[in-house]
């Protein structure tokens, strides 16, 4: 009884402890921090809204691209405004943005020197307590404790996993730590207190970069970085090893040894009235890049599907078969202002196989892609691949790259094609 | 004086014919030329000009109307009891209207309408009476050129013999009841498979069943058999149009000709059956024939375009491929290789590209 009371004291007094210094980070911070508004020129009211804090005496605030992501499409629709902590207003202009991290740095008129947050030199140590900062749902500006728990695992552009609650409206507040350095910025939520950051070191870079020259066109500037990170993903799925896996132990698929590019499995074996028996593996990449509420890029999914047919005529197992394949969708979201329609072809190939030489695969072939208005160079595909040299078994292939050049996408497919075979 | 008589007597003959009940034709004067005896043909038509009755009049005075003291007896509550008569002197027909209370109007071939009193008949000449129509022909009226039986005669006689008839249907449920089994994703019996065959034969059987009553109720013969057997050899025949479309589709590659071509046969075969169709049910010239089933099949082809075409969204975010595939036994072409296969959709960039600066 007396360890429960001492551990009941011995938590109270953490949290008070915790809540002291809540209250003292939060008083001195707050005059730097702001509410980010996205206003719509044609009806005055606010569009979306977000949270931002001041990173230099000159007026720069840091916020999540994703906050300012309709002006970055349309500037001429919407402007930007800052609400401090005093309730004034005014206009900002979004000077450079790093589309991957989902940052943005947007410039206030200073009169004089004003406070603002340090970025820290240091990355948090696993378990440290941590301080977010923002305004969630509109309800005014609230700081909520928590835990750095490292990076995430496995992912392809790092994110820190915060253990505390981010809601939206936070988005684009700084998580300090106890000395009110900025580590991290809020970014997203998995809900359940588990909440992601975008790590310090890259607002460092953004804003040293900025510093350094300041970007001419914001379009460019996210086509460029676009285009060197799927450059960066692209290189890393194409150097790495593509190892052999068995499927239902008739067929062979590759799977891609880098640690992002993640598998899930499932079949249809415990349904006993199923007329085909099907096996599917599912490899893909977590995380996509935000580009507007309806067009996200940078993802990548690969679909293996294995089918036999069981007491089934050939022709029937192929009608169904045909039916299972004539619907294979696209893997990111995408509207009519973003890209084109898909353009598509087929055939009928035989690749020489990577994995089993003796077992080659005959597919019926389909490639489409779509190309980005505006970034150009870029492209989503999609491939798919039907066997259809077997009576009774088929075997499917699919892929799908989002805001990929059209080198990469050639390169990855046919390196796929080969790699699929026959056991 | 002998030759007079001699006339005289013929003309009695046959005025005897003509009209039995005609007194005892009075010797006419030695001067006078012999009466030449008119004779006419008058047929009752519809509005739309098919006949209803023919009367054939070897006399010189026709009258028409409504009472029965007519020669031609009209039913037709606008027509006066002693409405017009017909008159044939001189070598012409001369029309008299006796004050009827609506009036006679004449139509000549060039469908110039005029008022019909005292004017005189020609060949072909259209007589409106009240809401009836009289066609008047003399009997050096042409007739057409004999229509030779065609060879489809020979055909449709093979194809309306009821055991083809019944082969063709039962051809058609079962390849119904096939497509039905092979499109149905879970375990399925028999019976209920040739439930669902055999109503949509029925359904089938609707066309060559509204074509057939669409012919009887414009006189002509039904010849329903022939219409059943004709219909449903060429509905097997787009099913095996299908087949091959298919097959080709799944062994050709994106862009190939043959695929384009294939598509037109089953446009030409809708248009052949429209055409047999109006062959073995109407007789209609030929030139209206393949006017009227190119009509429906135009109608049918470009409606269902027109339909699909205004369902298509503005933007489709999905990608259109044919994904034709067919179980091996069906794979003739030979096939490509990845290198090949990379070429070509390459230009498909290009064409993306193209499609993105568009709008």
């Amino acid at each position: 009884m007396k360890i429960f009371f001492t551990l009941v004291f011995i938590l109270l007094s953490h949290t008070t402890f915790a809540t002291e210094q809540a209250e003292e980070i939060f008083a001195q911070l707050t005059p730097s921090l702001y509410q980010i508004k996205l206003i719509d020129k044609a009806s005055g009211e606010k569009s979306s809204i977000g949270s931002g804090f001041q990173i230099s005496k000159e007026g720069i605030i840091a916020t999540n691209y994703h906050v300012i992501s309709s002006y970055a499409r349309h500037p001429e629709k919407y402007r930007i405004e800052y609400l401090d902590h005093q309730g004034n207003t005014a206009e900002v202009d979004l000077v450079s943005v790093d589309v991957i991290n989902d940052l943005a740095l947007v410039k206030r008129q200073v009169n004089g020197d004003m406070p603002y947050f340090k970025l820290s030199d240091t990355k948090p140590i696993k378990g440290e307590k941590l301080f977010a900062l923002g305004n969630p749902h509109d309800l005014g500006m609230i700081v909520v404790p928590g835990t750095y728990n490292g990076l995430k695992k496995e992912s392809f552009n790092e994110r820190i996993h915060f253990t505390g609650s981010i809601n939206s409206g936070m988005s684009g507040g700084p998580v300090v730590n106890k000395s009110e350095q900025v580590v991290g910025i809020n970014v997203a939520t998995s809900g359940n207190q588990i909440g992601f950051l975008v790590p310090h070191e890259k607002l460092v870079k953004l804003f040293y970069d900025y510093n350094k020259e300041a970007p001419e066109d914001i379009k460019q500037q996210m086509a460029a970085q676009l285009f060197s990170n799927q450059n960066k993903l692209m290189k890393a799925l194409l150097t790495n090893t593509w190892q052999s896996k068995e499927l239902a132990g008739k067929a062979m698929f590759p799977v891609i040894k880098v640690p992002f590019i993640r598998c899930w499995g499932d079949s249809n074996a415990d349904k006993k009235d199923a007329l085909i028996l099907a096996a599917i593996a599912n490899c893909s990449l977590d995380e996509n890049t935000y580009l507007s509420s309806h067009f996200f890029t940078g993802s990548v999914e690969i679909e293996f599907r294995y089918m036999q047919a069981k007491n089934l005529s050939d022709n029937k197992f192929y009608h169904l078969y045909q039916k299972q394949i004539a619907r294979a969708g696209t893997g990111n979201r995408a509207g009519k202002d973003d890209v084109s329609e898909y353009q598509c072809n087929h055939d009928l190939i035989t690749p020489v196989s990577t994995a089993n030489t003796s077992k080659t695969i005959t597919n019926k072939s389909v490639f489409c892609t779509r190309a980005y208005k505006d970034f150009p160079g870029l492209f989503d595909v999609l491939y798919l691949g039907a066997s259809v040299d077997k009576n009774q078994q088929a075997l499917v292939s699919h892929f799908t790259l989002a805001g990929v050049s059209q080198e990469n996408a050639m390169a990855f497919t046919g390196k796929f094609m080969e790699a699929v075979s026959w056991k | 004086m002998e030759v007079a008589m001699k006339v005289n007597t013929e003309a009695m003959k046959d005025a005897q014919v003509g009209n039995t009940e005609t007194e005892p034709a009075i010797p006419v004067s030695s001067d006078d030329l012999p009466i030449e005896q008119g004779e006419i043909i008058i047929e009752e038509i519809t509005r739309n000009h098919k006949l209803l009755h023919r009367h054939r009049l070897k006399q010189n005075n026709i009258t028409i109307g409504r009472n029965y003291q007519n020669d031609i007896i009209l039913t037709d509550p606008h027509i006066c009891p002693q409405h017009l008569s017909l008159n044939y002197s001189q070598d012409v027909w001369c029309i008299n209207d006796n004050n009827s209370v609506n009036g006679t109007s004449l139509e000549n071939k060039e469908c110039k309408k005029q008022d019909g009193n005292q004017q005189v008949l020609n060949d072909g000449d259209v007589i409106v009476l009240g809401k009836s129509q009289l066609r008047i022909l003399f009997k050096s009226h042409s007739v057409v050129d004999t229509i030779a039986f065609s060879p489809f005669e020979s055909l449709i006689d093979l194809i309306r013999h009821p055991v083809a008839v019944l082969t063709s249907i039962a051809l058609f449920i079962l390849i119904t009841a096939n497509i039905a089994y092979l499109n149905q994703p879970t375990e399925i019996n028999i019976s209920q498979l040739f439930v669902s065959a055999f109503s949509m034969s029925l359904l089938f059987a609707l066309w060559p069943a509204a074509v057939a009553l669409v012919s009887h109720l414009t006189k002509h013969d039904p010849r329903i058999l022939a219409q059943l057997g004709i219909s449903f050899t060429f509905f097997i025949l787009m099913w095996l149009s299908d087949l091959l479309e298919e097959i080709i589709a799944f062994n050709s590659a994106s862009n190939s000709v043959l695929g384009l071509i294939i598509a037109l046969v089953p446009i030409s075969l809708a248009f052949s059956l429209f055409w047999l169709n109006s062959y073995i049910g109407f007789h209609v010239s030929s030139k209206r024939r393949i006017v009227v089933a190119l009509s429906i099949t135009i109608l049918l082809f470009g409606g269902s375009y027109l339909l699909q075409y205004s369902k298509k969204p503005e933007f489709n975010p999905h990608p259109q491929y044919s994904a034709t595939i067919m179980a091996p036994s069906y794979l003739i072409a030979p096939s490509n290789s990845v290198d090949s296969f990379i070429e070509q959709s390459n230009a498909l960039f290009e064409q993306a590209n193209k499609a993105a600066q568009q709008d």
